[in-house]
């Protein structure tokens, strides 16, 4: 019997705006309407398109693909701290997201304050946290720190108090974005080991790290993505030689024959034209 | 947005506690610098205008006292309202919650600063005039309108300076203007016919002329007064919240 989808990804796409020569502030955006150099470009940049994809209840995804391919963007529309473009995305249950390193944190609080921030921004009652800190401290093992600003952390600090949250405080769906890669040689493995539990207790897991052992170890399944496209979804021994073939393809400088452009000239004239950007004419 | 806040409640609590804790941070009596400025601005204000410029009106730090609090109470709201998204972008980014929640304990928290402001200072002004006078009873509804009108401006604020950085300037620069162009450190009835409607079209003439009369004068402001007011409210909550929710969604991207 098939197990219901945890997280329901349905033909997905994200664009941003690339605002080169940003204008940031009012005084730029009036000099702007007199001086056309100083007027921002935008372009298009699609980090996702037509993604679909379905993580089933119990399951454990990685996510692998080359730097800037969407990962981190899939993971954020997961969290629902961005929004897709087209497309929908369902999740049930409670995300626990590790987003990035040391991100979720506010620098000026202490590790216990922000344990507590970071409870009640999942929408935990306060007493749900109280009974849980103790076992977040011991697993990162930040006793003698959990007391001093997070700004005086090392990363490696952050990443294991990241983890130590995001792991324990109940989530249905548990989504990291290479949280371990900053822990040290014996705290990879206690993250290792505890997802190995979640795993076990039937949690779902979305799991994006360049570290391919790990992937092929925890995952049932692996999405490779690239350019923001799923280019295969399957067990680990299929999808990651694809993976490595395709970093090889990279190194010998061949990769556009295989992908096509990134984002050519054509698609960029293309872009340029909808923002009827006269630079757009003059190929 | 309400039921928002109260779902959220102990994330609103956390965030409220975090702006005590970044601001006071290593002083124990941590409040009490925050009556610190509205004493020292108290004092100035009466030296240079009760004895300098002089201005005839009775016990005129007491006329000051009661316009200068809720002035504060907007002033700060709006200076930190433009930063609040700012500070906080590393939780925003993390984590979905209603992004409302974040301008609203900014203001929040400048609200509870002004009710511990009034809870030491409006027992003096009681002192020394000789008793409560019954127009207080209007103060809850006085303040709550402010509290509306704040919010508006907050969710407008806070939003915008993510799109334009320089906004943040902008609005102290414009505080600091009109400051001089509400009646607070001389009264309404001085400044002359012609000058009138500019006042008119101030948000907080409206307010802080309510607070002179229920806590100074002693009487009910005019019906007048209570329309301006409630139409000032409802004007910036709803377009500040117009504001905010337009640019929400794509908030994080330009964090
Ligand atoms: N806020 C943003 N505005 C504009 N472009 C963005 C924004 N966020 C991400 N991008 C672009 O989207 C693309 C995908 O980024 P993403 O962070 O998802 O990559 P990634 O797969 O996580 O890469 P990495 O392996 O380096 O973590 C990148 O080209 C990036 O420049
Ligand atoms: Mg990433």
């Amino acid at each position: 019997m098939k197990t219901p989808a945890a997280i329901e990804v349905r033909g997905v796409w994200k664009r941003f705006i690339l605002r080169h020569n940003r204008v940031e502030t009012l005084k730029d955006r009036v000099l702007a309407t007199f001086d056309p150099r100083r007027r921002e470009r935008r372009e298009w940049f699609w980090a996702l398109q037509d993604v679909s994809l379905e993580v089933r209840q119990g399951e454990t995804l990685g996510l692998i693909g080359p730097n800037g391919s969407g990962k981190s963007t899939l993971l954020r529309l997961i969290a629902r701290t961005l929004f897709p473009t087209r497309g929908e995305i369902a999740v049930r249950g409670r995300v626990s997201p590790m987003l990035e390193v040391g991100v979720g944190f506010h620098l000026e609080l202490t590790g216990q304050e922000n344990v507590y921030l970071n409870g009640s921004l999942l929408g935990l009652p306060r007493r749900e946290i109280e009974r849980l800190y103790p076992s977040i401290v011991a697993f990162a093992e930040l006793e003698d720190f959990i007391d001093v600003p997070v700004k005086n952390y090392s990363s490696g600090m952050q990443a294991r108090l990241g983890f130590a949250v995001a792991a324990h405080l109940n989530p249905d769906v548990l989504v990291i974005d290479e949280g371990l890669s900053v822990g040290d040689e014996a705290f990879q493995r206690k993250c290792q080991e505890r997802m190995a539990a979640f795993r076990a207790e039937g949690k779902t897991i979305m799991f994006v790290s360049h570290n391919l052992r790990a992937v092929s170890a925890l995952c049932d399944r692996v999405c490779l993505l690239v350019r923001g496209r799923v280019v295969a979804v399957g067990p680990p021994p299929e999808v990651i030689p694809r993976y490595e073939a395709l970093s090889a393809a990279v190194r010998s400088g061949v990769a556009d024959r295989i992908l096509g452009p990134e984002l050519g000239p054509r698609r960029r004239r293309l872009a340029r034209e909808r923002q009827g950007d006269p630079a757009a004419r003059t190929p | 947005m309400l039921p928002d806040l109260w779902r959220y409640r102990d994330l609103v609590a956390g965030l409220v506690a975090t702006e005590l804790k970044v601001k006071y941070r290593g002083s124990a009596l941590g409040f009490l610098w925050s009556l610190l400025s509205p004493l020292a601005l108290i004092v100035i204000y009466t030296v240079a205008f009760r004895y300098i410029a002089r201005i005839q009106i009775d016990r005129f730090s007491l006329f000051l006292v009661s316009g200068i609090l809720p002035w504060a109470f907007f002033a700060s709201s709006a200076t930190s309202s433009t930063q609040s998204l700012m500070v906080n972008a590393s939780l925003l980014k993390k984590v979905y919650f209603p992004r409302a929640i974040v301008p609203a304990s900014t203001v929040l928290f400048q609200f509870v600063q002004l009710v511990l402001a009034l809870t030491v200072f409006l027992p003096f002004v009681f002192a020394i005039r000789g008793g409560v006078p019954w127009s207080m009873a209007l103060y809850p509804a006085v303040l709550t309108l402010q509290v509306v009108f704040v919010l508006g401006v907050a969710l407008a604020l806070s939003v915008l300076t993510v799109a334009f950085r320089d906004l943040r300037h902008l609005t102290e620069v414009g505080l600091t203007m009109l400051f001089w162009l509400t009646p607070i450190v001389y009264p309404l009835s001085m400044v002359p016919d012609a000058l009138r409607p500019l006042f008119a079209l101030n948000p907080m003439t409206a307010f802080v002329s309510a607070y002179q009369d229920i806590a100074y004068w002693g009487r009910a402001p005019a019906a007048g007064g209570f329309a301006a007011m409630a139409a000032w409210a409802a004007t910036s909550l709803a377009a500040g919240w117009l504001v905010f929710r337009w640019r929400a969604p794509s908030l994080v991207e330009d964090l």
